[in-house]
């Protein structure tokens, strides 16, 4: 009997706060048809797995979104930016994403592989214009994903660029000799063909490869065998955490190389958790890190009130100046849509984010917003800008 | 009032009988019924909702099936979905009519299933357990490996359902389809439970040496559930892949599987409602949490951080709650609430 009253006594609390939440969302609405504005979806991972970079990502977006109102939105729109959380599952993202789809949203701002390669074929469907933090390179090709945008190199782009720097600087009469070390993922499995390919046509010698688990707390297994062969240049194709140890174990056993990352592999964190064992690494970025010394970094400061922030942080703020920049064109022609700011996006060219990252263009063909990549060495345990690698935009690398 | 103090049988039929009494029968129409209106009135996101409700019950009731019916345990259902999934998906996009791909798809699954379920003959419990989960570990491999067959890293699309020239590309037609399936699905494992095959199961589960020892083959029955149960999970793979549009080796991990259990446990093991229940639940339960950490931050916006990372916490609070509090799940739960307002207001 008791028992029974706890029962129902849970049921309607439960019963009410669904109600409370459904409330909630209809008081949105009429904010929404109160006032002109746009309303922009965000799919980012604020809990799980990826969410020590998503965190600092979503800020970049919401801080974008402020600089973006706070200069009085887009064509007298704007920006009302709603963020939810997708914990890096494929069902919650898809759900949150149904929901966008049901409001009429026309772009939303995405982050992780999964959620963005299984919303790729809705997205297209409903014709909602979507940009994401996954960089790989088969997003960029139009045929497949036509309304996935992002702002920064593919994954493959990135490390040729870093292929293309090393053989450039290559003093030695003999073949540089380049490992591969990747998880066993579908992210770190992506751009291995594109450098393996790139690699070889530089002119450089693959001595070994072997996976190392993106949850690796150990990788002298895989370093041992390669110790050997004396790799010169080691890709660390993982994110922050395996790349930290990777490198601590080769510092253990003593394996000299020149270890490079992608953009997720290494950042402002390797440099706590690795300590002085990422001296030397290099970084392959697509957005400047704090307080680096380009035009839009006194805007940062601001948004931020000086508190450092990571290089993630830049590049989502980057990512929502290119999605205003396509919504203020779209806006310049006509009604705002999915569709209309695809278009208007495709015609993009040189668009410059305020020198947080490189120009960024865009074709109808081709959604490489950019061929060019920051490469930052690990230098007394900061992110130091060494140069700007900028390749060709080559048709056979589209989508690859 | 004239009615019966309780359900009295005069024959075995009657007593086996799917639906006992009229007034559960027009209770179940009432509420079909409605189920069946519903995505008029609803918007697209509570029927998408209802899509991934229908698709979890197949898998659900699926490893009940196998789990709760003849007790083998098995930490492998999301990749015996995703063996079904990518069947499916390879069969449409080569041709085959949708109907018929899905059904090459439960097969492949049951294939794939009964390869994996022959060491149950000799493995039981925790020793089951980590076979099963190796099963896992290989099928996520070939889902990565296999690049002609499953597209690799790129993952593969999918054309959304079409039968007979009518392509099912909304929600709300999507969810017409969805729920003929799930229905069907668990009219026939409710049915396969009251046969002697059922029983056989059932006995399995109770005291492997009595079934035996009663003329039940062993190895022939637990290969039946493994096949049987991962058809069904098969068949919801390839509506996954369908709905979705897109198959990446990713949506198939072990997490799934352990979604799937979890179903299970809170809806009640061996138990059809009760995967019903839990499949409802497991599918909700993100969205409600979600629903109240959105709430939570619009009142109080700098903790809303923490709410995200608590939200995960509450998740796994929950499952341990159900584990303490229902651990014959929501089913049993259902079954006193019934019981009560039977005797209503003589209850003791």
């Amino acid at each position: 009997m008791k028992k029974m009253f706890r029962f129902a006594a849970m049921a309607v609390a439960i019963m009410s706060t669904l109600a409370l939440v459904a409330c909630g969302g209809e008081k949105k609405d009429d904010k929404a048809a109160a006032a002109k504005e746009i309303k922009i979806g965000g799919i980012i991972d604020l809990s799980g797995p990826t969410s020590s970079v998503g965190v600092p990502y979503s800020e970049g977006v919401k801080a974008g979104v402020a600089y973006l109102n706070a200069q009085g939105g887009i064509a007298g729109m704007k920006i009302n930016f709603d963020l939810q959380d997708d914990a890096y599952n494929v069902q919650q993202g898809l759900t949150i994403y149904k929901k966008f789809a049901q409001d009429k949203i026309v772009a939303i701002q995405g982050y992780g592989t999964n959620v963005t390669e299984a919303l790729m074929r809705s997205a297209a469907k409903d014709e909602i214009t979507y940009f994401s933090a996954s960089y790989s390179a088969h997003l960029t090709d139009p045929k497949t994903a036509p309304f996935n945008f992002f702002t920064s190199a593919d994954y493959s782009t990135q490390a040729r660029a870093a292929l293309k720097y090393f053989k450039e600087n290559w003093k030695e009469s003999r073949k540089p000799k380049l490992a591969l070390l990747f998880p066993d993922h579908p992210y770190g499995i992506s751009p291995i063909q594109a450098i393996k390919d790139f690699a070889a046509e530089q002119g450089f010698e693959l001595v070994g490869e072997a996976n190392v688990d993106l949850k690796a707390i150990d990788a002298t297994t895989q370093l041992l065998p390669l110790k050997e062969k004396k790799p010169d240049f080691i890709w660390c194709g993982g994110t922050t955490p395996s790349t930290a140890v990777i490198l601590k174990d080769a510092k253990k056993i003593g394996l000299k190389a020149t270890f490079f990352t992608n953009i997720w592999g290494s950042d402002e964190n390797l440099i706590k958790m690795a300590g002085d064992a990422c001296e030397g690494a290099y970084s392959l970025q697509a957005a400047a890190v704090y307080g680096q010394d380009v035009p839009g970094m006194k805007t940062i400061l601001e948004l931020t009130k000086n508190q450092p922030q990571m290089t993630h942080y830049v590049r989502g703020f980057v990512s929502m100046l290119v999605m205003g920049e396509g919504i203020r064109l779209a806006a310049a022609k006509g009604p705002v849509t999915g569709a209309s700011i695809k278009a208007a996006l495709e015609t993009m060219k040189d668009f410059d984010p305020m020198g947080l990252a490189p120009k960024v263009s865009f074709l109808p063909t081709d959604h490489r917003p950019s061929m060019a990549v920051f490469l930052y060495k690990i230098v007394d345990g900061k992110l130091t800008f060494v140069t700007q690698e900028t390749l060709d935009r080559k048709a056979e690398w589209l989508g690859k | 009032m004239r009615g019966k103090c309780g359900l009295f049988f005069e024959s075995y039929r009657a007593e086996a009988a799917v639906f006992q009494s009229g007034f559960q029968k027009t209770c179940l129409g009432l509420f079909v019924a409605a189920l069946l209106l519903s995505p008029w009135v609803l918007d697209s996101y509570f029927v998408s909702m209802l899509n991934l409700i229908c698709i979890a019950v197949i898998g659900a009731v699926s490893l009940n099936l196998l789990t709760g019916v003849c007790g083998q345990i098995s930490l492998g259902h999301g990749a015996f979905l995703g063996v079904g999934a990518y069947a499916a998906a390879q069969a449409t996009m080569h041709g085959v009519p949708f109907l018929a791909a899905l059904l090459l798809g439960g097969f492949a699954a049951a294939l794939a299933g009964m390869v994996f379920g022959v060491p149950s003959l000799r493995l039981k419990g925790i020793y089951l357990a980590i076979a099963t989960l190796a099963a896992q570990l290989i099928l996520e491999y070939v889902f990565l490996h296999w690049e002609s067959a499953t597209g690799g890293s790129r993952g593969l699309s999918v054309d959304a359902p079409n039968i007979l020239g009518f392509a099912f590309n909304n929600e709300r037609r999507m969810f017409y389809l969805l729920f003929s399936i799930a229905a069907l699905s668990l009219l026939m494992v409710t049915n396969v439970m009251r046969t002697r095959h059922g029983r056989a199961f059932v006995s399995i589960r109770d005291f492997y040496l009595s079934a035996e020892i009663a003329g039940v083959n062993l190895f022939a029955y637990k290969l039946a559930a493994f096949g049987l149960s991962s058809f069904l999970a098969g068949v919801a793979g390839g509506l996954w892949a369908h709905y979705t549009l897109f198959l990446s080796a990713e949506q198939f991990n072990i997490g799934l599987s352990i979604s799937y259990l979890a179903m299970i446990i809170i809806g009640g093991l061996g138990s059809v409602t009760g995967s019903v229940m839990g499949a409802v639940f497991m599918t909700l339960l993100p969205e409600v949490l979600n629903g109240l950490s959105g709430a939570i931050s619009d009142v109080l916006p700098n903790i809303s951080q923490h709410i995200n990372a608590l939200r995960e916490g509450v998740f796994g609070l929950v499952l341990i709650l159900f584990l303490i509090f229902e651990p014959e799940g929501l089913a049993n739960r259902w079954r006193l609430i019934k019981a009560y307002w039977k005797l209503y207001p003589f209850a003791h």
